[in-house]
């Protein structure tokens, strides 16, 4: 590796940078570090994708796509800081010192930017089970029977779901010699042992990212960590693990592996949307949208061409809204001190601001025009029809549809209702965190011919 | 070599076996601690066998020695000792199946594991000993799902990695060391962080006798 190249992995060094300076026992320091760290992996992540080249070496492989998911970790990671500066003193018996979870966040976060940079299959795994590491404390933050027992599922669920896709590398590197992404694109062997090692790939990988049938872990997770945990995990966690998805199957794009993560994708949207129909506690509820994304987002990647780019314009339109959204959760709960719909009456009466955007939110990630997720599921059912006809793309999209109606009317039973119940109270602080997301997730929409460009190379048929 | 690959996969499965017979956690984190010791010597004998004397592979088997074998029981055992008066007492009060059902499952669970590689893989790679890594994998998912103490349950993924190890580097040729030691990192660091998070959740569970696993259903 040149040392020029060393540049690509600043958001790496930026993180684990503020991570150390976390160590150091001042008050506020550590709030204050993770803050410009995070700014500083934000301008980086920034400068790699409008100044550097794509670049391919034998530790390196950061393409397009890359750099996209890049940035979009980035960009939830500031706004994730921001509101935990904001949203911490709501947590009345924290497991450990706010030292602790801003050290921790950072360390997350460089294991992201860590996963979505390197040119092997095997470190991309070391990365994403880093990432387990260093958030299951995080997801246990607010310390009492639930979340512990969340934190240790997640643990136990994600790192044996992640045992698969070692057995995978394994099988991957056993029948090829090689696990450099850039090398097997240019060459891999048409075998059995490659095929499987592939197919356990997107199982295991799909652990992490919440796809059907190893999903059991997230609703758990995104129902009881707290509000900033649960933005980023949904956020940008789960598309990393997609992330790592779509190079396996940009690996070996055949018709198996493709219908394979097809079906996956598929049912993981049937699952989620009939599971949003009955949830009663409203961040279950968003974690099953989250994956409902995620099934789209892999129905997209196994596409290809039009597929991918929908997939890529949902992942950060995604990311910034839900993010958004869980931010929102947070003011509710620290309001209502209560995750269950029922208790949440007059929204829109007690907290204005966070019931409008709430609303907003929940239009932007079902999929309401013209939020940017419509664009980049109208891309993917294009591609869907083009390739298997309307009967497969009307049956996805009646799951669409079942999701938007249940989730939608969920919120606005808790947003209109008991108009007069509750006075109006004083914005949180950090309101205007998820306003920003959300704007930005809105905005997103003028740059969709930017990231037409950025993945060129995948969308030539 | 594949001799030697057949007697200690051999002592591996009888070591797992034994785990499930096992209901004290300070027993069944030594059993682990022993089948790591198996498993390191593997990594030994594989080094010796390779023309060009891989010297990786030996640092590869003093790191699992040293961290699986070593460092993951004595941070288990300080974590049981900080929860527990008697921690030699402690075991599992509420397995999902009784000793004996464990156990046939287990043998069951090792045949099926036989045949589903002599049906699947055996064509293509040749090697009938490949079987044993599937059926020490297929008995550490029966040690998370019969057991519902925590510290079993994470022995179970341990037991499971060193499956991954085995298959690795018998089956095939093993993974590129960064990776191995990457994975290794990872491990300890997991351990840590789920030492942690067990103890808590025992503590829990001891002060109000349940775990709280009603609120995370649906």
């Amino acid at each position: 590796m040149n040392t020029t190249d060393l540049i690509y992995l600043l958001p790496i060094g930026c993180s684990v940078g503020g991570a150390i300076l976390c160590l150091i026992p001042i008050p506020w320091f550590e709030r204050v570090v993770s803050l410009i760290a995070s700014i500083a992996a934000f301008l980086s992540a920034i400068y790699i994708l409008a100044f550097l080249p794509d670049i391919t070496n034998s530790y390196l492989y950061v393409d397009g796509l890359s750099k996209l998911v890049l940035f979009t970790i980035a960009l939830v990671n500031i706004s994730t800081v921001l509101y935990s500066l904001a949203y911490l003193k709501h947590i009345k018996n924290p497991l450990f010192k706010t030292r602790l979870y801003y050290l921790l966040l950072n360390v997350f976060a460089s294991t992201m930017f860590f996963s979505v940079s390197m040119d092997n299959i095997g470190l991309i795994w070391v990365g994403i089970e880093a990432t387990t590491v260093s958030s299951a404390l995080l997801v246990a933050t607010e310390n009492n029977n639930a979340t512990i027992e969340s934190a240790w599922r997640y643990v136990i669920i994600v790192s044996t779901g992640l045992v698969i896709s070692l057995i995978a590398t394994t099988f991957i590197y056993g029948s090829s010699g090689t696990l450099s992404i850039s090398q097997l694109m240019v060459y891999h062997p048409v075998n059995r042992v490659f095929l499987i090692g592939i197919l356990l790939a997107i199982i295991g990988f799909g652990t992490k990212a919440g796809i059907f049938p190893m999903h059991t872990w997230l609703p758990d997770v995104h129902g009881k960590a707290p509000a900033p945990v649960s933005a980023i995990f949904s956020g940008v966690l789960l598309p990393v693990a997609l992330y790592a998805m779509a190079r396996v199957i940009q690996i070996y794009p055949s018709p198996v592996v493709k219908s394979f993560a097809l079906i996956l994708g598929i049912l993981t949207v049937v699952v989620a949307s009939l599971m949003m129909t009955v949830q009663e506690n409203y961040k279950r509820m968003f974690a099953y949208s989250s994956m409902e994304n995620m099934g789209m987002i892999l129905i997209g990647f196994s596409l290809g061409q039009g597929g991918l780019l929908g997939a890529v314009i949902i992942i950060i339109a995604h990311g910034l809204a839900k993010s958004a959204v869980f931010f929102f959760t947070g003011n509710i709960l620290s309001t209502y001190n209560s995750t269950t719909m029922s208790d949440v009456k007059g929204l829109l009466g007690r907290l204005p601001r966070t019931a409008g955007g709430l609303f907003m939110g929940a239009m932007a990630v079902t999929g309401a025009p013209p939020f940017p997720i419509f664009i980049g599921e109208l891309f993917i059912f294009a591609e869907l029809i083009r390739q298997y006809g309307w009967g497969v793309a009307a049956f996805v999209m009646l799951f669409l549809a079942i999701a938007f109606i249940s989730l939608n009317f969920k919120v606005g039973k808790m947003i209109f209702t008991g108009g007069k119940l509750y006075p109006k109270e004083k914005n949180h602080k950090a309101t205007w965190v998820p306003i920003v997301n959300l704007s930005l997730s809105l905005l997103s929409l003028f740059f969709i011919p930017y990231f037409e460009q950025f993945l060129h190379k995948f969308l030539i048929p | 070599m594949n001799y030697i690959f057949e007697i200690i996969g051999f002592v591996l499965i009888v070591l797992t076996l034994l785990m499930q017979w096992e209901v004290y956690v300070t027993n069944i984190i030594l059993l682990f601690s022993i089948s790591t010791v198996f498993v390191s010597t593997f990594l030994v004998f594989l080094g010796f066998s390779r023309p060009e004397g891989n010297y990786l592979l030996f640092v590869l088997a003093g790191l699992t020695l040293t961290i699986r074998g070593i460092v993951i029981p004595i941070i288990m055992n300080k974590a049981l000792h900080r929860l527990y008066d008697k921690p030699w007492r402690v075991r599992e009060d509420k397995p999902m199946m009784g000793v004996g059902g464990s156990i046939l499952v287990s043998l069951v669970l090792i045949v099926l594991g036989y045949f589903i590689y002599q049906n699947s893989l055996y064509e293509v790679l040749k090697i009938r000993s490949g079987a044993v890594p599937f059926a020490l994998f297929m008995q550490a998912s029966l040690l998370i799902i019969s057991r519902r103490h925590a510290y079993i349950q994470m022995i179970g993924f341990l037991v499971m990695e060193n499956a991954v190890v085995m298959l690795s580097g018998w089956v095939f040729s093993g993974l590129p060391f960064v990776v191995e030691a990457g994975a290794i990192l990872d491990l300890l660091g997991l351990v840590v962080v789920s030492s942690l998070i067990i103890r808590v959740r025992e503590q829990t569970i001891m002060e109000e006798g349940e775990s709280y696993e009603s609120e995370l259903r649906g």
